[in-house]
């Protein structure tokens, strides 16, 4: 009985501790990612973002003055406080002290500003006794949101060489090919438990699966319209941040009936269709910029297909509508929506053609790379070519009323908000990411063996 | 033109014309014979694309059969005989069965002809599949046409319905008819297919593409394809891309209908020209340089055998010119044995024949002549001897009766002898003068002189009847390689005979003349006149038609003349006169010839 019940207690504290592994961080290997898109630079100033992958693998390399937390808040990174002046043209950040760059090399307010000057022209950065100063003209009350971006991360460039300043350090870069980082020991924040992350570019979807299927990938991108494929399949998928998709007019509307013209397009689109056909659900109609789990209002806006008052507000109008509808034509799933819309749009009344050239509007897909909603309206309004947004304050409220006013000039119709989703290989632990798609890998690990 | 040149023209000819002809109907023959072979070939081609089209259309057929016994789509005929399907799980579904079977387009219908997923246009699922009927599916491969966002395409199609529980499921699926759809068809060498979409009224050079892509030069086919599209029914033209034949292009049209016999379609099998007409060509090439290379052959055998031929007739020409020239006694070699072995033995003989009738003639002509001259002789010497004889018996009958008058009779007999026996030396002087007829001694003479001076010693006043002398000289005549004394010895011979022609008057004249290379002078009176057997005997020697005179003036007129290289006629008839026409060469080369001869002779000397 003694010894039975011995054996029992041994054999199970050899399962509690294995499970204990299984869920404990270890160091170690290599986290291998696969990506789409073909960068020619690492550098953040002169490169730009592309992919959500892309825009990660630089915050793997480059830290930046602040980051965001799950709501959306500036959090401090390599400034520990900052403080805008009265009127916010002007902000003052304070430096973390003893922060070096992947040479040993100091990170200075100097390097610091330099580094910003090289991301913004437009600003005047300032060192000071202990921190940097930015003056922007106009004002930038969100400022420290638009720094939490990976395009304005610190990075140390001399003669060509780029050093980094974040968790991992460039071992070897052939662009647009390959990119392998190194953990850095002596990152401020502590050793990642990877040792190293390789970066495979130019990898097709379908060759991304592949290598996930094969094990020789840990982290592929996966298409929205196959995540749901994926899954079924037996994948593990992730999200990694949501993009807008949204038709962005090149020009105001010029009078009330192209108004109506545009407001019959926006009601005729059968967003629900789009998603659950083309997106395989991997969308929300969206009736709003700001998705609704950003502002809490979007469900106020109507996202629902209207045919019947597509069709009249159609009718009320003699003008005439012969758009031609751009899109991306490097993304087949772009040119298959645009042609749903055009379907759409006939069902409307309204004529759309496909046009690569000079279209009328144009089928874009809009990364939401801030939690913060104010900064993502202002991004999404800078890319629609609309004017900054107005906000009165902080406040749900105001941030409505400057949301409202971009949608009511008719400039852009969105559409759905498009979840992108990431194809993870089972020995890839504690994968985490952010609403807005930022990852953590510095809280990955890779369990079991590699091949 | 000789004999010769027409016989070689006459062969050459003849075999130019026949090699010519064989030349012809060797191209007409063998033209028509391509044309047959190259139509057949057309139709057999033409059959080998309906075969090859049918053959993609069945395969199309089959690839849309193996889609819809697959377990996917199984699967999802079986999923949507549930109560609430959910189709949008299957909007990607198309365009992975139609790449496992390397089709362009697929649709899943339902059985409401509702568009579940679309490989060709996966935007369109859940609208309405309006370009099929449902209610009667072809078996076989059709032509579809596909509303793509680019505009319409057409597609060699085949549909499949499936049939699982309750509700249908539709397979629709097809190979886009373009230029890799016509790249892939297994067509012979020379054969190009090209494809017209008919997807609009009239032609477009836009819509007709070759397996390379958009037909550079469309326009010459636009009214063939306006022709199928008007007649729906085959039609085949040979078309001219450019003014060489070779480039030619048998076009076969054929017309291809849609689902609901809408012409959807034309394909046009081109079949170029170009093989056939450069064989042809070779052959016209082949033949021409062999009927040249005949006709240059013919001409130089007709040549040779005419050369053969001839040669024959030309030594009996050359032999008879040498008879002609007066040596009968040319002979011509008798080569063979056939007609003109014939025509030389005769020549022979004939030659022979002349010879002897020469000899006869001569023999003859000597005897007459001889009889003549003793005629002649006897005549002249007989009117001397005579009054000889009259007076010596007048001096025997005066010595014997009349003694007294002896004397008176012996000084008038011995005065009378005297001149008859003169008359007998001036005749026998006359004939000794006719044998001994000098050689010309010539130089250069001007015709016109010698006339003027006859004229001017005739003109002279005498107790003859009064003649009218006229002298017609040319104003251009030549001068002549001549003898002056002979010339105007014959000429005052003439002359004195037309005085004698004229004893009571009349008019002579002297005219000069060119004919040709021949100086002439003309002698005519306006006396008695002569019978045309007197004009033959005229220029016999001793023949006289005057009761005076020895007959050997114009003998010596002819002689003279013959010497000088010329000839003298005469035309006459009684009571109108007589007129003598004397052609003189100017031998001016032989004069020429004589002084280089004595200037040698000199300069030796």
């Amino acid at each position: 009985m003694t010894r039975t019940a011995l054996l029992s207690i041994v054999a199970a504290s050899l399962l509690a501790g294995t499970a204990f592994g299984a869920a404990r961080p270890r160091y170690g290997g290599t986290l291998r990612l696969t990506t789409s898109a073909a960068p020619a630079s690492v550098d953040p100033a002169s490169s730009t973002l592309g992919t959500l992958t892309i825009a990660n693998i630089y915050r793997l390399l480059f830290d930046t003055l602040v980051v965001l937390d799950a709501r959306g808040k500036p959090q401090p990174a390599l400034a520990t406080a900052w403080q805008a002046e009265p009127g916010e043209q002007r902000w003052h950040f304070q430096l973390r002290p003893g922060l070096t760059f992947q040479d040993g090399t100091a990170i200075t307010a100097d390097a610091i500003a330099a580094s910003l000057r090289a991301a913004n022209a437009n600003w005047k950065v300032f060192p000071t006794a202990n921190g940097i100063d930015i003056e922007c003209q106009p004002a930038e009350p969100t400022l420290p949101s638009q720094l939490a971006l990976p395009a304005y991360g610190i990075a140390k460039r001399t003669a060509g060489k780029l050093s980094a300043s974040g968790a991992f350090a460039i071992s070897r870069w052939d662009p647009g090919k390959k990119l392998t980082l190194t953990a850095r020991e002596d990152y401020w924040r502590g050793r990642t438990f990877v040792d190293s992350i390789e970066i495979d570019m130019a990898k097709s979807f379908r060759d991304q699966i592949i290598a996930l299927d094969l094990n020789q990938a840990d982290v592929v991108e996966i298409p929205a319209e196959q995540a749901r494929h994926a899954t079924a399949e037996g994948r593990h998928v992730g999200n990694s941040g949501v993009d807008l998709l949204a038709l962005v007019f090149t020009r105001d509307s010029r009078s009330p009936d192209e108004s109506k013209l545009r407001d019959a397009l926006a009601m005729g689109i059968d967003r629900a269709a789009i998603n659950n056909g083309l997106l395989q659900g991997q969308g929300e109609p969206a009736g709003t910029l700001l998705p609704n789990w950003m502002t809490g209002y979007a469900f106020l806006f109507p996202a629902e297909l209207n045919l019947g008052s597509a069709r009249r507000m159609r009718a009320e109008t003699l003008a005439v509508s012969s758009w031609s509808l751009g899109y991306d034509a490097a993304d087949p799933l772009s040119r298959i929506i645009a042609e749903r819309i055009v379907l759409n749009a006939r069902d409307a009344g309204l004529t759309l053609q496909l046009s690569s050239a000079t279209p009328d509007l144009r089928l874009q897909r809009i990364p939401l790379q801030s939690l913060e909603p104010r900064f993502v309206l202002t991004m999404l309004a800078a890319k629609a070519g609309m004017p900054v947004p107005k906000f009165a304050d902080d406040s749900s409220a105001s941030l409505y009323a400057a949301e409202a006013a971009l949608l009511q000039s008719r400039r852009i119709i969105p559409l759905l908000h498009v979840r992108n989703s990431l194809g993870l290989g089972a020995n890839v632990k504690n994968w985490t990411v952010d609403r807005d798609g930022t990852w953590h890998p510095e809280d990955v690990w890779l369990g079991g063996e590699k091949p | 033109m000789s004999f010769r040149r027409k016989l070689l023209a006459v062969f050459a000819l003849t075999v130019s014309v026949s090699v010519g002809s064989v030349a012809w109907i060797v191209l007409v023959m063998s033209r028509h014979a391509f044309e047959r072979a190259d139509a057949d070939r057309t139709a057999a081609l033409v059959a080998q694309f309906h075969r090859e089209f049918q053959r993609r259309g069945q395969d199309v057929a089959r690839r849309v059969e193996a889609i819809a016994t697959s377990d996917a789509v199984t699967r999802m005929a079986l999923a949507l005989n549930r109560s609430a399907p959910d189709y949008s799980s299957y909007v990607g579904e198309a365009r992975s069965l139609a790449e496992s079977q390397h089709l362009d387009f697929l649709e899943l219908i339902d059985a409401q002809g509702v568009i579940i997923s679309s490989a060709q246009r996966p935007a369109r699922f859940g609208y309405r599949e309006e370009s099929l009927s449902l209610s009667s599916l072809p078996g076989d491969a059709f032509l579809k046409s596909e509303e793509l966002a680019e505009g319409a395409k057409l597609a060699l199609s085949a549909v499949r319905e499936v049939k699982v529980g309750d509700k249908s499921l539709y397979v629709i699926g097809g190979q886009r008819v373009d230029e890799k759809f016509l790249a892939s068809l297994e067509l012979p060498a020379g054969m190009r297919a090209m494809f017209y979409a008919n997807l609009g009224a009239g032609f477009s050079p836009s819509l007709l593409i070759d397996a390379s892509g958009s037909v550079r030069r469309a326009e010459p086919l636009a009214n063939l394809i306006k022709e199928v599209q008007d007649q729906r029914k085959e039609t085949e033209i040979n078309i001219h891309w450019s003014s060489d034949a070779a480039d030619d292009e048998i076009v076969h049209a054929l017309p291809l209908a849609g689902q609901n016999n809408q012409l959807l379609g034309i394909l046009l099998v081109g079949n170029a020209r170009r093989p056939y007409v450069e064989l042809r060509r070779h052959i016209r090439y082949a033949a021409l340089l062999a009927g040249s290379a005949g006709i240059v052959l013919a001409i130089l055998f007709s040549g040779w055998a005419a050369a053969r031929v001839i040669r024959p007739v030309e030594q009996l020409a050359d032999a008879a010119r040498e008879v002609a020239a007066g040596n009968w006694s040319t002979q011509v070699a008798v080569t063979s044995a056939d007609e003109l072995g014939e025509l030389a033995e005769s020549f022979n003989h004939m030659t022979r024949e002349l010879l002897q009738q020469r000899e006869h003639l001569l023999q003859a002509e000597r005897v007459a002549a001889w009889r003549e001259l003793a005629r002649r002789l006897a005549h002249e010497l007989k009117n001397p001897l005579f009054p000889l004889q009259l007076t010596v018996e007048n001096l025997i009958r005066a010595r014997q009766h009349s003694p007294e008058q002896f004397e008176e009779v012996f000084r008038e007999s011995s005065s009378t002898l005297l001149a008859e026996i003169a008359n007998l030396k001036a005749i026998i002087s006359r004939f000794s003068e006719f044998s001994k007829m000098p050689q010309p001694q010539c130089q250069r003479v001007q015709l016109n002189e010698i006339a003027q001076n006859v004229s001017r010693l005739f003109q002279a006043p005498s107790d003859r009847k009064p003649i009218d002398f006229k002298l017609d000289l040319a104003d251009k005549i030549p001068e002549i390689a001549a003898d002056p004394d002979l010339l105007h010895r014959a000429l005052s011979n003439l002359v004195l005979n037309a005085m004698d022609a004229m004893p009571k008057g009349g008019k002579l004249s002297i005219r000069t003349h060119q004919n040709g290379d021949l100086a002439c002078i003309e002698v005519s009176d306006s006396g008695v006149g002569l019978t045309p057997e007197e004009c033959q005997r005229l220029f016999t020697p001793y023949y006289t038609t005057k009761t005076h005179g020895t007959g050997l003036g114009l003998a010596i007129v002819q002689s003279v003349i013959s010497d000088h290289g010329g000839r003298i006629s005469v035309r006459s008839q009684p009571g109108h006169g007589t007129t003598f026409l004397i052609e003189l060469p100017r031998n001016l080369d032989k004069l020429h010839r004589v002084r280089q001869a004595r200037s040698t002779s000199n300069a030796h000397s």
